[in-house]
């Protein structure tokens, strides 16, 4: 083409005092998914829900807790994990789709054409709001269950072996569902989809396992991202699991390492498919 | 300036776009036109880079869009209104795009200003009217400062106001040497706001030129309408001299291969009284209906005894 036009002077010409017109970086991608992530009413709710849920299930099955149950103090404090991994999958499934079925992925990968910083700012954004959330759930559960301690459920005593390593599993456990829930949110892209897979993976197929031990099923549930849940254990819950299992032992951190590399795997289908796809 | 070369994009054995290629210039205003399902949207999506192309080539100023080293500030995007969090307002939806470019708050309160938001800026963008959330739409275009422009149907939904804004803006945008890419389905809306037209059907080129060329073009242009009390008379007067005539009703003759001064003459010659004389010009909306008749791919049944 030989026409000259006065090409760059729109794209040269810059606001009095004005930065450097640079591109997306790790960092100004995180603010941006920080932003993003509390600016949505819903996720607030969703966050503030899910600690009233697990203090509020500790409160209810402390009432029922009898100092011979064989229930440890850890367990009294952390039993609301049932329906908190529920929650931190919604969170996760939430920020992992959102993009997609909101159409905003349109505005964000114009931004990022790249794509995978969004992934990543996304996983640490959601692992810093799931561990907060899960901190906050966590003191609110031993608050609510103060009254069962008073009546009789066992206290918390951090000098039982691994007592205080199922307070930091709980913690560890809560951030791993949640981004778990991200990683198939935005490999499926669908809520609906990305839910019911994480309900399954998480919840359900644990539970019907459970309804049929033998050596095959003990080793599937070993394999499912439930296995997680084994970090909320104490050193006695622990021996009590892997006596009563047919499957592989786990021991203290395996459980952790199962439910990591479902996350890592997922995750890694999902930036394979935000990568190389089409998006918007 | 954005390039687009033999262009083609498959969706399983659907084409979308078939072998495209055209040239968006700096300092103009580039319609893109095409009846439905045409491919003008999947080909803006290829040029911002959300889909990648079976085969050819898109690129923005020489690069593909994704090597783009800051892309808020070489090209601003508008593809769809509804392209924001329901839940988010606008001020926070914004100012997450600008965070991506290290961009800050006042410039955020700046595009906000000049689309007219200010005061939904603290609204949720789910509470949007389909203006306000087009007007959200190219604010976001222009929050970078960008030297391109691609808007995908930049005046949908806008009230008479908006229209005259975003007619206004674009001429501006293109007269600061920035490059700007426009659809739209409004005609006349393209015709008073572009300045060339990149018409496409079943994902082919129809037509790249002028507003005024592709007018031109259109059967109508370039006809002379006269009105006589004498239209037999003068028909043949016209005929001996060589011009093609179709006679119309109430004495009215169209008259094709002669100016308005060689018709008047011509009746002068024979006699007969002109009632009104003047040429016809074709419109933008015709010579795209024309181009396009053969190729449009949802066509209405037509009502029943209906013209056109």
């Amino acid at each position: 083409m030989t026409t000259v036009v006065p090409a760059a002077r729109a794209g040269r010409r810059r606001p009095h005092g004005a930065p450097a017109r640079t591109g997306p970086t790790l960092p100004r991608v995180l603010a941006a998914e920080w932003t993003k992530l509390t600016s949505v009413r819903s996720n607030v709710w969703l966050a503030l829900g899910t600690v009233v849920a697990v203090a509020g299930t500790a409160y209810g099955l402390g009432m029922f807790v009898r100092p011979d149950d064989g229930r440890s103090g850890s367990w009294v404090v952390t039993s609301g994990f049932v329906l908190a991994q529920l929650g931190f999958l919604v969170l996760g499934t939430v920020v992992g789709t959102s993009e997609h079925t909101t159409g905003t992925a349109r505005t964000t990968f114009a931004a990022v054409p790249r794509r995978l910083p969004v992934l990543g700012a996304q996983v640490l954004v959601t692992a810093a709001a799931a561990l907060v959330t899960a901190v906050v759930a966590l003191g609110a559960s031993y608050v609510a269950t103060a009254d069962a301690r008073a009546g009789g459920a066992p206290g918390l005593d951090l000098s039982v072996p691994g007592a205080s390593r199922a307070l930091l599993g709980f913690v560890v456990a809560c951030v791993g569902v949640a981004l778990l829930g991200l990683a198939l949110g935005a490999l499926l892209r669908r809520p609906a989809d990305a839910l019911v897979t994480g309900v399954v993976l998480v919840v359900v197929g644990d539970q019907l396992l459970a309804a049929n031990p033998g050596r095959v099923t003990d080793t599937v549930r070993a394999l499912l991202p439930s296995s997680g849940a084994r970090l909320l254990q104490d050193d006695a819950a622990l021996a009590a699991l892997d006596a009563a299992t047919r499957g592989p032992q786990l021991g203290t951190w395996g459980g952790g390492v199962v439910l990591a590399v479902w996350v890592l795997a997922v995750l890694g289908a999902a930036a394979y498919r935000l990568r190389w796809h089409d998006v918007g | 300036m954005i390039e687009v070369e033999a262009l083609t994009k498959r969706y399983g054995s659907t084409t979308a776009v078939d072998g495209l290629t055209f040239t968006a210039r700096p300092g103009t205003v580039t319609g893109f036109l095409g009846p439905n399902g045409a491919g003008k949207s999947t080909t803006m999506r290829v040029v911002v880079g959300l889909e990648r192309p079976t085969s050819g080539t898109a690129t923005v100023d020489g690069r593909r869009y994704a090597d783009l080293p800051a892309p808020l500030h070489a090209v601003g995007v508008m593809l769809d209104a509804r392209s924001v969090h329901p839940g988010r307002t606008a001020y926070k939806h914004l100012l997450a795009m600008a965070q991506t470019h290290g961009l800050g708050r006042a410039r955020v309160r700046e595009v906000l200003a000049q689309t007219g938001l200010e005061s939904a800026a603290h609204r949720r963008a789910g509470t949007f009217s389909l203006g306000m959330g087009q007007r959200l739409g190219i604010a976001g275009a222009l929050l970078g400062d960008p030297a391109t422009l691609v808007l995908d149907e930049p005046v949908n939904g806008l009230d008479p106001d908006g229209v005259l804004w975003v007619r206004r803006l674009v001429r501006e945008l293109a007269a600061e040497g920035r490059t700007v890419l426009l659809s739209s389905h409004l005609m006349h809306e393209l015709a008073l706001c572009a300045d060339r037209v990149v018409i496409i059907g079943r994902g082919r080129l129809l037509a790249d030129a002028s507003v005024q060329e592709v007018v031109d073009r259109s059967e109508r242009a370039g006809t002379v309408r006269v009105r006589t009390s004498e239209p037999e008379l003068l028909a043949r007067e016209l005929l001996a001299a060589g011009a093609q005539v179709t006679p119309q009703d109430g004495g009215v003759l169209h008259v094709r291969g002669a100016s308005v001064d060689g018709v008047g003459t011509a009746a002068r010659r024979c006699g007969a009284t002109v009632l009104e004389l003047g040429s016809e010009s074709g419109s933008l909306e015709e010579a795209y209906l024309q181009l396009t008749g053969g190729v449009v791919e949802y066509r209405t049944a037509g009502t029943p005894g209906g013209a056109r």
